[in-house]
Formats: C-alpha cells, sequence, structure tokens
C-alpha cells in the first residue's frame, strides 16, 4: 500500500464520518452543523496526527493497519454519536487524546525500538496489578473506584468541579501483554521442557504450571473482586494463547482450558451475576423483560436491520441498554444491516490477519510475542463480545475495540496499534 | 513458535468465521421472526411515534393526522372521532392497525427509508416519506347521514354507481378511536369489546341482515331476466296465499289485498310492497332461477372492498315451494349487508353493473403530486342493461306512489325499494335501497339500514324510518354536485 493511499483511505474515512453524522443530523435533528464540522475535524486532525507520528518514528512500518483503524473508529462515532450526540462529540475528543498519547508512545520507542519495554518487565507487572486493582479504592478519595452495570471496573478522579473516569483494565491488558512476552522469550526453554508424559500426551512439572495457575487466580481475582466477566476471561484467554505460542505445548491450552471450565462452574455456582448472565444466553425469551431484556433487545435490533439495514438514525438501536458502548454491534446490525455488520467483521479480520503477519515476520522471539500477544488481545476481545451480542456466547460486557463509546479503551487499542506498527517498522529497517 | 502461532491466528480468524455466521443467522434468517415478534418494542413505536400521511375526504376536511410532539415524535388524532370510526380505523400501538389506516398502511407510513422503493421514490417521486390519502367521502353527505341516523342503530352507505365511489359510510354506534391509540388504552378497549351494543362492529360490512323487502328487487329481477313479468303483468292478488305442502299463509303488510283483489301488476305490488304478489311470482320463477339471480348479484360473495366485509348469503337449495314463496320476499335464511345492496342499488342505473366500492380517491405524494388515482373497476354483471332500467322504472314508482315516497327529493329522480324485516325477538330492522338521478346525470346509490325500527320502534318501517334517512343524504348529495362543477 503506498503512503497516498493509506492516506487517501483516511480522509475517505473522515469523509464516512461527515457523512455518516450528516444523515443522522437528516434523520434525528441532531448534531447541528457546526457540531459536524467539529467531529470531522477532530476526526481527521487525529488521525492526521498518528499519521505524522507513524511517519516520523515509524516510517518503514505497516500502512495497513491505519486505514481499518481509521473506518472502525469513524464509524464507531457515528454510531455513537447518532445514540447520543453528546457522547459523540466527547468520543472525537478522546480520539485525539488518544492519538496523540499513542503519538507519543511512538517517539518514546523511536531511538530503541520495542526491545525498551524488556526492561521494565517487572514494573508493567507491578503496573498492572497495580491498574487492575484501582476500582477497589474506597470510595469517598479524591481517586476512586465506583461501580457501573454491577461492575467495579471504573476509577474517577476528582479535579476540582469536575470529574474524569477511566477503565484502568484496559491499560492493565497491555501492560499484562508487554509483560508476558518478555517474561516468556526469556523463559520459554524451561516452560517447554516436559519430560513426564501421559500418553502421547506430555505434561508439565507442578513447577512449570505455577505462571499459568498464578494467572488463573489473578483472572478470577478480577471476577470476583470487580464482577468483570470479559476482562477476566479476556486476561486468562491471551495469557493461555501467548503460553501456548512460546512453547508449543498444546497441553498448555488443554490446562487453560480445563481452568476455564473449572472457573466456570464455580463462577456459576458462588456468583449471583454469572448465573444471570448464563441463563439470559441460554433462555432469553424466559424474562424477555428481566434478565433477558438485554439479549432479547440485542436479537430485535439485529433482526429489524435485516440485510440492509432500516439506515442510520430510522432504527431503533436506542432500546438496547448499553447500545454505545457493549452493544453497539446490535446498533450497527440494525441501522446498517447484516451488510454494515460483516463489513465490521472484516475490519477486525484484516487487522488480526496483518497483526499475526506482522508477529511472524518478526525477527526475535520478544518482538514476536509481543506482537502475537497484542494481536491476539484485539482478537480476543471482539470475539468476546461480538458472541455475547449475536447469542454464540454468554454477555461478557467488555468493549468492541475502537467501536465502542469510552476513551480508555480506545486510548489503549491506539496504542496497541501503532506498537504493531512500530514492530514492524523494526522488521523492515 | 510460530507454528503455534499460525495456528492460534488460524484458530481466532476460524472463530471470526463463527461469529460472521451467526450474525447472518440472527439478521437473515431468524430476522423475520424478531422483526415481527409482538413483543418486539419497534412494533409498538413504529406505529406509535412515526409520521403516517393526513387522511382528507373529498371535500377537505381532515379526518386523520399526525402532530409533532415537542420531542420530535408523533400522535395521531382524528378530528372527527366517531364521525369516520369506521372508515378511517385506527393506528394504535396496543390494538394494532384496522380501516384505512391497515388498508393504505403502506401509503400512510411511506416505504423504508432505505428501501429501494424509497430510493426511487427520492430519484423520480419528488421525496420519500408519508404519503396522504383523499378519501371518496364527501364530509357533508356523511354528517348528512349521521344526522339523519342520529342515535338509532344501524348502517347508511351511499356511492357513485358509475365509479363505485363511496361518498358516506357510516355505522352506528361508532367509538372514538383516540381513545384507543397508546399503550394506555387497554381499559377503553376492554370497555368498547364488552359493550353489548357493539360499537366495534363495522354494519355497514361486516353484519349481514334479514333484508325483508328490499329482496324483491332479486325477485323481480329474476322474473323480468326469465321473461315471466314485466312492470304491467297481472299478478295474483289473495287476501292471504296459501303455502304449498303446510297450513301457514303468506299475507300482507297490514294485512288486505294489494289491487282488486283479483290481480295487481308488478309495477303496482312493487311499488306498495305486496307480499302475497311477490310470493307468488317467486314461486313461478322458481328455486333456481331465484338462487341464481342472487348469486350473480353477488349474494355468497365477500364484496372487493379495501375493508373488511363479509358476504351476503343465500341458501345454496331451497327445499320446497314454501321457502322458496318466503325467500322471495326477503324472508327465511336470506341475509345481506348494506354494503352489498348499496352496490346493487346502484346496479339499476349502471346499465345493470356492480362497480367495485372504494373509499380512497387517490394517494398524494410528500410533494403534493397524485401518485395513485384508484380507477374505478367493474365487479359483476347483475342483470342485463333491460332489466336494470325495467327494474330503475319500478323503484322510482316505489317512491313517486308507493311506500318509499317518504325519500323523494325535489328535483330528483329517485327510485328505491323500502324493506321492513320481521325479526323473531323486538322490532323489525328496517331499510331502505335505491338511487337518485339529479338533472345533470349524476347518479347516487344509497342504502339504509335501522335496526329495531329506531326511533319508531314496534312501529317502524321501512318507509317511516329508514326512507327519510336516504333523503337527508339525496338532499345533501345534491346540494354537493351543485357545488361542485
Amino acid at each position: 500500500m503506498t503512503k497516498k493511499l493509506e492516506t487517501g483511505l483516511i480522509i475517505g474515512s473522515a469523509g464516512l464520518v461527515a457523512g455518516g453524522t450528516a444523515i443522522v443530523a437528516d434523520t434525528r435533528g441532531a448534531p447541528d452543523a457546526g457540531e459536524i464540522a467539529v467531529i470531522t475535524a477532530v476526526f481527521l486532525a487525529s488521525f492526521l496526527v498518528l499519521l505524522a507520528a507513524v511517519r516520523l518514528w515509524a516510517p518503514a512500518g505497516t500502512r495497513v493497519l491505519l486505514p481499518p483503524v481509521s473506518l472502525l473508529t469513524g464509524l464507531g462515532i457515528v454510531m455513537v454519536t447518532r445514540l447520543d450526540k453528546d457522547l459523540g462529540l466527547l468520543q472525537s475528543w478522546w480520539l485525539l487524546v488518544g492519538s496523540a498519547i499513542a503519538g507519543l508512545v511512538l517517539f518514546l520507542l523511536r531511538r530503541r525500538g520495542v526491545e525498551v519495554l524488556r526492561r521494565f518487565r517487572y514494573l508493567f507487572l507491578v503496573g498492572a496489578i497495580g491498574l487492575l486493582a484501582l476500582p477497589l479504592l474506597p470510595a469517598g478519595a479524591p481517586l476512586r473506584g465506583v461501580t457501573i452495570n454491577g461492575s467495579r471496573l471504573w476509577v474517577r478522579l476528582d479535579l476540582g468541579s469536575s470529574t474524569l473516569s477511566f477503565q484502568p483494565g484496559e491499560a492493565a491488558k497491555l501492560l499484562v501483554v508487554a509483560f508476558l512476552a518478555s517474561y516468556l522469550a526469556e523463559r520459554r526453554r524451561t516452560l517447554i521442557e516436559m519430560r513426564r508424559s501421559l500418553g502421547s500426551v506430555r505434561i508439565p512439572e507442578p513447577r512449570q504450571l505455577l505462571p499459568i495457575l498464578l494467572a488463573a487466580g489473578i483472572a478470577f481475582a478480577v471476577l470476583v473482586y470487580q464482577r468483570d466477566l470479559g476482562a477476566s476471561l479476556l486476561l486468562f484467554a491471551v495469557f493461555v494463547t501467548m503460553l501456548f505460542a512460546a512453547t508449543d505445548q498444546a497441553s498448555y491450552l488443554l490446562a487453560g482450558g480445563i481452568l476455564v471450565g473449572g472457573g466456570a462452574v464455580l463462577a456459576h455456582r458462588l456468583f449471583d451475576h454469572v448465573q444471570t448472565r448464563i441463563s439470559a444466553w441460554l433462555h432469553p425469551f424466559d424474562d424477555p423483560a428481566g434478565t433477558g431484556f438485554q439479549m432479547v433487545q440485542s436479537l430485535f435490533a439485529l433482526g429489524n436491520g435485516g440485510l440492509t439495514g432500516t439506515g442510520l438514525g430510522s432504527g431503533r438501536p436506542d432500546l438496547i441498554p448499553a447500545a454505545a458502548t457493549d452493544f453497539v454491534y446490535a446498533a450497527v446490525g440494525e441501522e446498517l444491516g447484516l451488510a454494515g455488520s460483516l463489513a465490521v467483521l472484516t475490519g477486525f479480520a484484516l487487522l488480526v490477519g496483518s497483526g499475526f503477519r506482522i508477529s511472524l515476520r518478526a525477527g526475535n522471539t520478544f518482538r514476536t510475542l509481543l506482537a502475537a500477544g497484542l494481536t491476539m488481545t484485539l482478537a480476543v476481545q471482539t470475539i468476546l463480545i461480538l458472541s455475547g451480542v449475536v447469542r454464540l456466547f454468554p454477555i461478557t460486557g467488555i468493549a468492541l475495540p475502537f467501536l465502542s463509546y469510552g476513551g480508555s479503551a480506545l486510548l489503549a487499542n491506539l496504542v496497541l496499534v501503532v506498537v504493531l506498527i512500530r514492530i514492524s517498522h523494526e522488521e523492515r529497517s | 513458535m510460530k507454528h503455534s502461532i499460525r495456528r492460534s491466528a488460524a484458530g481466532l480468524l476460524l472463530l471470526f468465521g463463527v461469529v460472521a455466521i451467526a450474525t447472518t443467522y440472527q439478521q437473515a434468517v431468524a430476522g423475520a421472526d424478531y422483526r415481527n415478534d409482538p413483543r418486539n418494542p419497534r412494533i409498538v413505536f413504529d406505529v406509535l411515534l412515526d409520521r403516517r400521511g393526513t387522511i382528507t375526504t373529498a371535500d377537505g376536511q381532515v379526518v386523520a393526522r399526525s402532530v409533532v410532539r415537542e420531542d420530535g415524535s408523533h400522535e395521531r388524532t382524528y378530528p372527527w372521532g366517531e364521525r369516520y370510526a369506521h372508515i378511517v380505523g385506527y393506528a394504535s400501538a396496543l390494538f394494532g392497525e384496522t380501516g384505512v389506516e391497515s388498508a393504505r398502511s403502506d401509503d400512510l407510513r411511506g416505504p423504508e427509508p432505505t428501501s429501494i422503493e424509497a430510493l426511487l421514490d427520492r430519484l423520480f417521486r419528488g421525496g420519500a416519506g408519508p404519503r396522504d390519502l383523499e378519501l371518496s367521502v364527501v364530509h357533508t353527505i356523511q354528517a348528512a347521514a349521521a344526522s339523519a341516523l342520529g342515535e338509532q342503530t344501524g348502517a347508511v352507505v351511499a356511492l357513485d354507481p358509475t365509479t363505485g365511489a363511496v361518498l358516506a359510510y357510516l355505522s352506528q354506534p361508532a367509538f372514538d378511536p383516540n381513545t384507543l391509540l397508546d399503550l394506555t388504552s387497554a381499559p377503553a378497549g376492554e370497555r368498547l369489546t364488552g359493550d353489548p351494543a357493539q360499537p366495534l362492529v363495522d354494519r355497514a360490512a361486516r353484519r349481514v341482515y334479514p333484508p325483508g323487502s328490499t329482496f324483491k328487487i332479486i325477485t323481480a329481477t329474476a322474473a323480468v331476466e326469465a321473461a315471466i313479468a314485466y312492470p304491467d303483468t297481472l299478478l295474483l292478488d289473495p287476501i292471504a296465499l296459501p303455502l304449498p305442502g303446510s297450513t301457514a299463509t303468506i299475507t300482507n303488510f297490514g294485512g288486505g289485498v294489494c289491487g282488486d283483489g283479483d290481480t295487481v301488476s308488478l309495477e303496482w305490488a312493487m311499488a306498495i310492497s305486496c307480499n302475497t304478489a311477490f310470493a307468488s311470482l317467486g314461486m313461478e320463477v322458481g328455486a333456481d332461477r331465484l338462487i341464481e339471480a342472487a348469486e350473480t348479484a353477488g349474494f355468497n360473495r365477500e364484496v372487493p372492498f379495501e375493508l373488511p366485509s363479509v358476504a351476503s348469503m343465500i341458501p345454496a337449495r331451497l327445499d320446497d315451494l314454501a321457502v322458496v314463496a318466503q325467500t322471495a320476499i326477503g324472508g327465511r335464511d336470506v341475509r345481506a349487508s348494506p354494503l352489498l345492496m348499496a352496490v346493487l342499488g346502484g346496479a339499476l342505473i349502471n346499465d345493470g353493473v356492480m362497480m367495485e366500492p372504494h373509499v380512497v380517491a387517490s394517494v398524494i405524494d410528500p410533494d403534493g403530486d397524485v401518485a395513485e388515482r384508484v380507477a374505478p373497476r367493474t365487479w359483476r354483471t347483475a342483470m342485463s342493461t333491460d332489466t336494470a332500467s325495467i327494474l330503475a322504472g319500478l323503484l322510482e314508482g316505489v317512491v313517486d306512489n308507493g311506500t318509499g315516497y317518504r325519500a323523494a327529493v325535489e328535483g330528483l329522480r329517485v327510485g328505491g325499494k323500502t324493506g321492513t324485516a320481521e325479526v323473531p325477538d323486538g322490532p323489525p330492522h328496517t331499510w331502505f335501497v335505491g338511487f337518485a338521478i339529479a338533472p345533470g346525470g349524476d347518479t347516487v346509490a344509497v342504502a339504509v339500514l335501522v335496526e329495531s325500527g329506531g326511533d319508531r320502534g314496534g312501529e317502524g318501517t321501512g318507509g317511516s324510518v329508514a326512507a327519510p334517512v336516504a333523503r337527508e343524504v339525496f338532499e345533501a348529495w345534491l346540494e354537493w354536485v351543485e357545488a361542485t362543477p
């Protein structure tokens, strides 16, 4: 892909934002022309910042990642604007902040590349655990945890008269991947050598199982203390897949599966909120006005969209609880139809495919694992929430990367993408 | 390591494929079920909050429109309440759609904004969106029918016999559609459903009544078509007609004979609604020809109409002559709807041709152009042109010299047949079925049914109760014809 094409596609996405919000304005009566201009300008500025940062500090990096990211983010801003005009404006500002920070990350990596991250791996681990624990801060402090929709995964910071809310878990997932990539790059040998075997399957020593048990413990703690099924599953799935990738030992996948199964049974026994999620998934129409409400509304929205959708602003995705965050995919499905939802899926598949390609071309173990881990994070998160929305899997309550409203998730995913671009730059230069 | 990464990538991309299949299933396969699931609030909100087209009468009265509320949603209102309830119906979040609101739902709602149809509309038809409807119903005639009927239970149908365009369509008692629209209207709906007066029933098209003497139109038609009788043909005129195979007799209304006690002409027998003469004529015509004449005139099939209708009925077999005699004067098991009788009355002055009745005259695009003008459509031929003109003459005699004199209007040629249908328990149902011809050649057909003798109760007859209602409809129609260039 030429530079010209990359730039052109990003400008095309800005056109999509302008056109999409204009259609929304036509059908919904809001936003007004000024707001459309602001949203589009901020969107374009954000991606030009990203583009400039990439040109400066990762000029040889892949050019196939930013266009789909701009398309998905643009579509997200249009959908969020359609659901709540003010959130749409806010999201575009979050995008600018996220782009600036992602640019800053590229700047910091400009000399020594991603290798520099290996030095800070224990700092990352401590940081990730600290971030995950942040929402447990008691109420009343200037920096405090808050419970939203029954999950305690938010932190609120009082800044004089206003407050700033963020989800530290989103940043934590990047730190966890960075730590794991670095840790596994060094220790994979010791984890590979398995002397015992059961039939043809080789089984690890108890000592070798320690890390995976630790990860399972952390994931379970997240589930227990923060009631966050999505983050818990995401962390654990990424950990197990990275372990498998690093060691080539399928037995880790097996062990991971057993732990997830056992954890699921245990969680189902112990926690009401897990039970509710499971029954809302298996039998949404048993209680369509109660526990099944969100699932049922999601299905109604998808069904109402049909093949080509109701058109932007002409459906009723506002009837789905959390339409702008967890269920933005159902909103896309309703108003843009199967055509729109499959386009979104294709966008993600493109990102995931490119991410793995970067990983496979990486020159050393750390960069390979880092790129693979980041890509897996993106893929697993996307699959988790999407399979919830289409009722393949219980609803896990996690943001759809780039599309869902939410500054922390957008920021984390933009950083994820620029790190991938940086890795590909390092292989080519 | 890279081998495992490749396998992980393949696994995750496979999962994307699974999500794609699941999405396709939910949107394309199960989608229609979700879309039409009664629990899907979209159905409710579509009806409740979307703008629908305006419905007006032929003379410009708004009978249904959507009012914009502050939040941008819409509220349907029916400015005339009960008056047009059985034509326009309602679009309710709770009870769905009825009447024209249902029959023309697609036009009133407009095409889905993203459909191909909407795209074509935008390109070629001046914009997509709800379309307005203009009814053929004339507000002043509808008002005259309502005031003439007063509080009486019954139905009035007036239409243009040459086009089938309905000019007035009333069923009483009615209901106020404004009370049935939103989600709080369940109690109002239950009250109406449980009301013994049955205000929700459209008596014009959805109910059939014994036609009484108005059925003599069919008997006479059968006789003329079979060349058995003409207006001056003399029929038997006994004081009581014995029914073959039984001790029962048929007598005339109020007793007595119709002519000189010996014979009576068909013309006079029609004018004064002579039961004995028509019963004997019916026996002469015979069961087969009587049934055939009725079925040719639309009995035993639904009238093709925008609103739901039921079929008028005549038994497929009339077992013996006694039954034929009673059927010939509209007794026994014959049943007719006011709508069919109006169409039949119109056929007499339309060369025997029955037009399909319709209430919507035209559909208007969002930019004001006429998108569709409902074309007149022939339903069936009830009788030959000659028979029709003979029957029309007979019915003019009824109004000029006979039981229908209260329907006469100065300046109009009026014809019609009265009917007083005895029912087992309670006062008789009273009928008037006829037509009027203006000096300029314009025509109208009318059927009036007043249940249970109306305000006159047991004293009520077609001539005294139904004919005056028809007269007021004719007068309002004449005024409208004269005012319309």
